[in-house]
């Protein structure tokens, strides 16, 4: 076989192990994107990472963008003007996005323009088990979703392209199991990356102010729309495997667990594999579906396939039984896997699944050394120390790894919502009539991507409220991504830092002020003293993300526990949580390799047990 | 065909190297010409979570899922994890387990006093077919104590006998970082011999 070592520029007819996400991003260079942008989020984040990998290697621009509203923005002012273009998010993501998504449809594009959304079926780590899907619809945009890291390599080329001949942008909508499988993918040709050809003014088609224009806009994207099917037609997006009069309708990730158990059950079967999900391919449904004896509908999220099914058949007056997710043959929630399929065919499993043993969870903790253990525990000891009760003072939280402060024994934050919610849910929670102090707690990047809206209007107001900005200076959470106060992108790109402590200070909050997280007194001190005064106070706790200094700079300090003078009272786990410190045998020990160093747990060991170790 | 296909559950806990293990088995497929499906859910700090990575290896695959009951073999890197996954296995199936104990925060606040050889003696009353492995001292001895992973990947191919040793240098090399590719093939062929060695012993 040819072989190269492993490369997202390697020749092609290489064969290569890539997770779908690389996958994606090899196809941004095989489609000859110029112009890649997003906002990380699980699972999207790869395709970018990846890409910037390479970034010295190629030339194009791809950079993290403040917000996923901003990185669209961005991608579409490149498409309008001849550039192939890409923007990346998480499904939340394209929500926020969603307003210039839906202009973008009456506009239209020169160059193609592909938006990538990740689903998160299971959920694994998306506050929502929402379908994108029905953005195809909303948007009024073509979405087409690949089942495999081949095809999301695939449909990254055919989307640029199509997008181009359609000039409409088009959405590439995946689920975990494909963003982050891993499956070998045989490498095709680069393009060279397609840059702008000037932007020709035409406001007929640009400016959404004229009513008139945006009619005559709505009447050309229905006829754009009309052709979406039978342009779609020659990249092989919906295909038909096996036969029989038992069909199988399927898409995605689904698409994988009905084929195995198809095989593995030689069961015969015409599976309806769909790739194009909007226009819905009535054609093609219709041409594939008339002598079917009945018709399973095998898909995650919500019943999408399965309603617009049904309006394909009553409306060619065909009378054809239904199984799914309306009549619970498939559940509603959750990740499907091959069982789910087995039940809903009514087929019994081969092999007898055994039960479990019971285990105590570990659910992912802030890691050691994480700067927020510090804010947090502070925050707690300072809401006591003012005589409150931990009850009656609501934490508003936000998205980030802070949000991990929910679990025990931190056991600190209220609510976590959506980007940048924290500031004006708080503020909101005041004005409903807490009497208490309330909190706020938000990331540095949450902060830039949708959070200064929020602190303009709680300062705007004049609402008391503690607001603590918790910055390591990352996007934490996601992998450890750039954020606008950073000098220098991934790619070397030189930025210039918009200090996150000079917008704070333009907003003029009635109280600010920066301490360092791991300066645990100070930060109880600062908080006691803030958390009653009227006005909004904003606390910035900095301290780098102990995970990225220790990978960068590695570990000068590391503690460690005298088993002599351990008496096993747990003070130092059941305070901080710290997953680097276990018990054994009635004692505490500390593992080393795990260990960053912050030496927090020794100020809660009541016998100076925990000591450095070198 | 899958009925051909290999299944394999890796158990870690977020950071030891599992992701890592699994990328090393898909490019060892994918140099052998097999079709390889792997997965796993990361990016939101699993690190210090329960991570597990599906997979699948055989002629043709689709997807890296499979269900409890259906795994050829369960790759413990830590004993809790361990246990908490064993159910995956077929009954024919082997565990392969590192002999690294990380209670979680629950099993250390609510049992302090449990330790790891209760752990070892639990995975081998819950499945007979386990192998338990010192593979933090082999990867010590192999001069890289992160290599417990490799350690297991050895172990695993000991047992398995999917990939030739050149196969597998072949895909370290490709996969990790130069600096630790030479002890990370020591690490592999430790798990290696002391699996072969001790399969002799367990099982005949």
């Amino acid at each position: 076989m040819v072989y190269t070592p492993m490369s997202l520029l390697a020749e092609p007819g290489t064969r290569l192990p890539l997770m779908g996400n690389e996958a994606i991003a090899r196809g941004v260079l095989e489609a000859g994107v110029y112009v890649v942008t997003g906002y990380p989020g699980t699972p999207s984040s790869e395709v970018i990472m990846t890409l910037q990998e390479y970034s010295r290697d190629l030339d194009i621009y791809v950079e993290w963008s403040i917000n996923e509203r901003v990185a669209l923005e961005v991608a579409i002012g490149a498409a309008i003007s001849g550039a192939r273009a890409m923007a990346t998010m998480k499904a939340p993501g394209l929500n926020v996005a969603s307003d210039p998504l839906l202009s973008a449809a009456y506009s239209g594009v020169d160059g193609g323009l592909v938006v990538y959304v990740a689903d998160d079926p299971g959920p694994h780590t998306t506050q929502t088990e929402q379908d994108s899907r029905w953005y195809g619809e909303l948007a009024k945009l073509p979405l087409i979703s690949p089942s495999s890291p081949q095809e999301a390599k695939d449909y990254v080329v055919a989307g640029v392209e199509w997008s181009e001949a359609l000039g409409l942008p088009v959405l590439l909508r995946t689920t975990t199991r494909v963003s982050h499988t891993v499956g070998d993918v045989l490498l095709g040709e680069v393009k060279k990356p397609r840059r702008g050809k000037g932007f020709r003014k035409n406001p007929e088609r640009f400016v959404r102010a004229g009513m008139d224009w945006n009619l005559e806009r709505h009447r050309w994207l229905n006829n754009q729309l009309a052709r979406v099917e039978e342009l779609a037609s020659k990249y092989g997006f919906n295909r038909v495997i096996g036969g029989g009069d038992l069909c199988i309708v399927t898409e995605g990730a689904a698409f994988n667990y009905v084929l195995e158990v198809v095989e593995e059950y030689s069961l015969s079967a015409r599976v309806l594999k769909l790739g194009l999900l909007y226009p819905f391919p009535s054609k093609f449904i219709l041409d594939n579906v008339r002598d079917c004896r009945e018709i399973l509908v095998v898909e995650e999220l919500d019943p999408y396939i399965e309603q617009h099914l049904k309006i394909v058949l009553y409306d060619a007056g065909l009378h054809i039984p239904i199984r799914g997710k309306t009549t619970r043959h498939i559940p509603l929630e959750g990740e499907l896997d091959k069982s789910t399929v087995l039940s809903a065919l009514g087929l019994k499993q081969t092999i007898q699944p055994r039960t479990p043993h019971k285990t105590p969870r570990r659910p992912p903790p802030l890691c050691p050394g994480c700067p927020h253990r510090f804010t947090f525990l502070a925050l707690k000891r300072a809401i006591s120390k003012m005589g409150f009760k931990l009850s009656e003072v609501p934490v508003i939280g936000d998205i980030g790894c802070y949000a991990l402060s929910v679990y025990k024994p931190i056991d600190m934050l209220w609510t976590e919502h959506s980007m940048g919610a924290s500031i004006s849910m708080a503020m909101g929670l005041k004005l409903a009539g807490v009497d208490k102090p309330v909190v706020a707690v938000i990331g540095d990047s949450t902060l830039y991507h949708a959070g200064l809206q929020s602190l303009i209007e709680a300062v705007n107001k004049s609402v008391d409220l503690l607001v603590v900005v918790v910055d390591n200076g990352v996007v934490a959470m996601t992998g450890h991504q750039s954020t606008p106060a950073w000098s220098t992108s991934e790619t070397g790109r030189v930025l210039k830092p918009i200090s996150l402590d000079d917008l704070v200070k333009a907003v003029n909050p009635d109280d600010f002020r920066v301490v360092d997280s791991y300066n645990y007194d100070e930060l109880v001190g600062v908080f006691e003293e803030l958390i009653d005064k009227p006005g909004v106070k904003v606390v910035v706790s900095r301290h780098p993300c102990a995970l990225l200094e220790a990978r960068l700079k590695g570990v000068k300090t590391r503690y460690t526990v005298d088993v002599e003078l351990c008496r096993g009272c747990k003070a130092c786990l059941v305070v901080t949580g710290c997953p680097a410190i276990v018990m054994e045998g009635g004692r505490a020990r500390i593992i080393q390799e795990d260990c960053n160093g912050c030496g927090l747990c020794t100020r809660f060991c009541p016998y100076g047990a925990i000591k450095q170790s070198g | 065909m899958i009925p051909l296909a290999t299944r394999i559950l890796i158990a870690s806990v977020g950071g030891q190297g599992g992701l890592t293990l699994a990328r090393v088995l898909a490019f060892a497929s994918v140099l052998s010409g097999f079709s390889v499906r792997t997965g796993e859910t990361l990016g939101m700090a699993q690190r210090y979570g329960s991570v597990v990575s599906y997979v699948q290896i055989g002629s043709r695959v689709y997807t890296p899922k499979f269900t409890p009951g259906e795994a050829d073999y369960l790759v413990g890197l830590e004993l809790v994890e361990s246990i908490r996954n064993i159910h995956y296995l077929k009954p024919s199936g082997f565990a392969l387990v590192a002999d690294e104990y990380r209670p979680p925060y629950t099993l250390s606040v609510e049992n302090p006093l449990s330790t790891r050889d209760q752990s070892l003696d639990l995975i081998k009353s819950l499945h007979s077919k386990t192998i338990t492995i010192p593979a933090r001292k082999l990867a010590v001895e192999a001069g890289n104590p992160r290599a417990l992973n490799i350690v297991m990947l050895g172990s695993l191919n000991a047992l398995a006998n999917i990939f030739s040793h050149k196969t597998i240098e072949e895909a370290i090399k490709h996969v990790l970082p130069a600096r630790v590719v030479e002890s990370s093939i020591k690490a592999y062929i430790k798990g290696y011999e002391y699996t072969q060695a001790t399969r002799r012993d367990t099982f005949t």
